[in-house]
């Protein structure tokens, strides 16, 4: 089998990816498939001389992936007098491009700052890309352990459509679901050229543009049905750098517009959680009866206020009056007493 | 915080590569230095400079002699556990982050902005400036609203610093107002709700308190008396007690994330189609009655029977509220 001496399959794969990377970033040139396979630690040792290496290139291809992944900058180089063809590509990693620039540098408060912001998706989605920021943040120094004392901020996704969604955002691909808009009475299926991903107000929003009406929508991910699929040989066009904000903008707008007045029992726990998010509120320490309540959702703040019973009275808008009667009439309903089986 | 996931090789490799600059910049630091500031084993730190002192690139000959790998003082790596790189090869500086990790970072700095600390928006806007420049690719859009957070935490922020008590009125789910002494340990917070931390004097025990429960908050002169670093506070923001209920309801598989922080870890019972059984751990059944009437047509209250009644009253007395005169008068609250 193997000529060399080294025994097989003993080298670790993070050994394999770390050879990998220093290898194409010492060339300049760049190294061939062959090149790779047949030199570098990890694949040398699997190398078959002029004989089939079919699984050895797999492996190159998901490792290439794997590091790319890790925002490794690993380009192609095609031969310019041979463009096209595979066997003369060259493989490397500019270093210009894989270290941090030059003239960017971060203050010990900023460090600090930073790896507090790691550690805000500490439960899953992005807790693995957050664990890996937080070790390169490590290695520019800073103060050790704990970044700040006292604080333990969290963020979570609970939305099943958060991971496809903001890898197909990453990948420029077009996406499709089934999405259930209130008031409707079945799920209709969307495309979506998705822009940007936005928590506001505790929600998760997909901000796309919907290829069908030709528009930007926002959807809400809790409203997401079913899985989130890859429409494929379908580009989404190129989407500025600032549409996590604008998303923003426009829900805060929609926000501000949407007014709901309310009447809340004094003293109750309605008026000093509602009284501190209230337009109108005033320091919150006298009790406030009426209270005026902006929101983007009028399902989801009927939801809310329905939570509260008895220490809400909604007086207007008629829409988010007839919702939160309608939901509690429907929890009364569901909760009258069971036939006692004897 | 060490994280306890196993580690992938993707983790790995990070590490090598981060490890690397940081043992430049710090010539002749101990091991477990190293595992301090990265917070991992210091195990993990030998694997990782065994390794790496072994490493390098192929070289003229592919054959990675001595000059085309990493070098270390190895006399003083065995004996006295301290890292020296004697030769370098290939990279010198910290590696950028992907454009996810960037963006992890970036929404994490929106959210940490409602902190009033961190109320310097220049600042943070040039903070995530540099983040962008420094990612391989364009950060991933992902963005999160900022909501300021009131003056509490800048209240509690102080106290925390000064070493004194906080007061403050708190409404307990039942409705009852109860004035308390705590002792700030951490400010935590998941999504836009903020909680409190603390050793509280009327409890005489850790508790944790919805920030905007709290009204007229206010730090005071008496000293913190218990030993803040003898507590061990426990990962989860809500704990179970012996006392907790258990209460089973029904809903659809796919509402169970709704439930989080209240399911207990009892396996599910599957119905017909997607429905499923699952038990709740509840405090009392004035916790429950907001949970289930804030979820209509979510969830549903199976046992027992007493908990589907006070779910009942709270959703009745609520609805009744609409068919009152115009000018309503204080209903009388269920169950107290």
């Amino acid at each position: 089998m193997s000529t060399t001496p080294e025994p097989i399959n003993r080298v670790t794969v993070e050994e394999r990816l770390f050879s990998l990377v220093l290898a194409l970033i010492a060339t300049e040139i760049g190294l061939t498939k062959a090149d790779i396979l047949s030199t570098v630690q990890g694949y040398r040792q699997r190398y078959v001389h002029s004989g089939d290496n079919a699984s050895l290139e797999r492996q190159f291809e998901r490792d290439k992936d794997d590091i790319r992944e890790l925002g490794i900058p690993l380009e192609t180089v095609e031969q310019p007098d041979d463009p096209g063809n595979n066997r003369y590509l060259r493989y490397r990693i500019p270093k210009g491009l894989y270290e941090l620039p030059t003239d960017v540098s971060f203050s010990g408060d900023e460090l600090m700052l930073l790896k507090l912001a790691a550690t805000v998706w500490r439960e899953g989605s992005l807790s693995a890309e957050s664990r890996r920021a937080l070790t390169k943040l490590n290695a520019l120094g800073g103060a050790d352990g704990d970044p700040v004392l006292g604080y333990a901020p969290t963020l979570r996704v609970r939305d099943a459509s958060f991971e496809p969604l903001s890898k197909a955002m990453d990948r420029a691909h077009v996406v499709s679901f089934l999405y259930l808009k209130p008031g409707e009475a079945a799920p209709r299926r969307r495309q979506v050229a998705p822009r940007a991903v936005v928590q506001h107000e505790s929600r998760w929003h997909l901000f796309g543009t919907d290829l069908d009406a030709g528009a930007t929508r926002t959807f809400l991910l809790s409203r997401i049905v079913g899985p989130v699929v890859v429409v494929p040989d379908l580009v989404a066009p190129e989407s500025g750098p600032d549409a996590g904000q604008t998303a923003l903008a426009e829900l805060d707008a929609l926000s501000a517009a949407n007014v709901a007045e309310i009447e809340v029992l004094p003293g109750s726990d309605a008026a000093v959680r509602l009284g501190k998010r209230a337009a109108d509120a005033s320091g919150g320490a006298q009790p406030i009866a009426a209270l005026v309540l902006h929101y983007t959702d009028l399902n989801i703040l009927a939801d809310e206020l329905s939570g509260f019973g008895p220490e809400v009275l909604v007086l207007s808008p008629p829409a988010l009056r007839d919702a939160v009667l309608d939901r509690l009439l429907r929890v009364r309903d569901a909760h009258e007493p069971l036939e006692v089986r004897s | 915080m060490t994280p306890r996931v196993p580690l992938g090789a993707p983790d790995k490799l990070t590490f090598l590569l981060s490890l690397v600059p940081y043992l430049i910049d710090h010539d002749g630091i101990s091991v477990t230095d190293v595992a301090a500031h990265f917070g991992v084993a210091p195990e993990r730190v030998r694997d990782a400079v065994t390794l790496i002192a072994v490493s390098g690139v192929p070289g003229d000959t592919s054959q990675y002699l001595p000059g085309d790998l990493f070098d270390i003082e190895w006399g003083q790596f065995e004996a006295d556990d301290t890292i020296v790189l004697t030769h370098l090869v290939a990279i010198e500086d910290s590696p950028r982050f992907s454009a996810r990790e960037a963006a992890a970072l970036i929404a994490g700095l929106q959210y940490l902005s409602s902190l009033p600390e961190n109320a310097d928006r220049d600042a943070i806007a040039s903070l995530m400036a540099k983040l962008s420049r420094s990612a391989t690719a364009a950060p991933s859009q992902l963005a999160v609203s900022a909501r300021t957070s009131g003056d509490a935490i800048s209240l509690i922020q102080s106290a925390l610093r000064s070493g004194v008590q906080v007061r403050f009125d708190y409404l307990n789910a039942r409705g009852g107002q109860e004035e308390r002494y705590v002792d700030p340990l951490r400010v935590e917070s998941v999504d836009r709700d903020w909680y409190l931390r603390g050793w509280c004097h009327l409890r005489g025990a850790v508790r944790t308190f919805r920030l905007d429960r709290m009204s007229a908050l206010t730090v005071t002169d008496r000293p913190v008396t218990s030993r803040t670093e003898e507590l061990v506070l426990p990962e989860t923001l809500f704990q179970g007690s012996e006392s907790d209920l258990d209460v089973v309801v029904e809903l659809a598989a796919g509402a169970l994330p709704l439930l989080g922080d209240y399911l207990s870890g009892r396996p599910v019972q599957h119905l017909a189609g997607d429905l499923v059984r699952a038990t709740l751990r509840v405090s009392h059944y004035h916790a429950l009655k907001r949970l289930v009437a804030g979820l209509s047509g979510v969830v549903t209250v199976v046992e027992p029977a007493a908990a589907r009644e006070i779910v009942r009253a709270w959703a009745d007395a609520g609805a009744a509220r609409y068919s009152e005169p115009a000018a309503p008068s204080a209903p009388a609250g269920p169950g107290e």
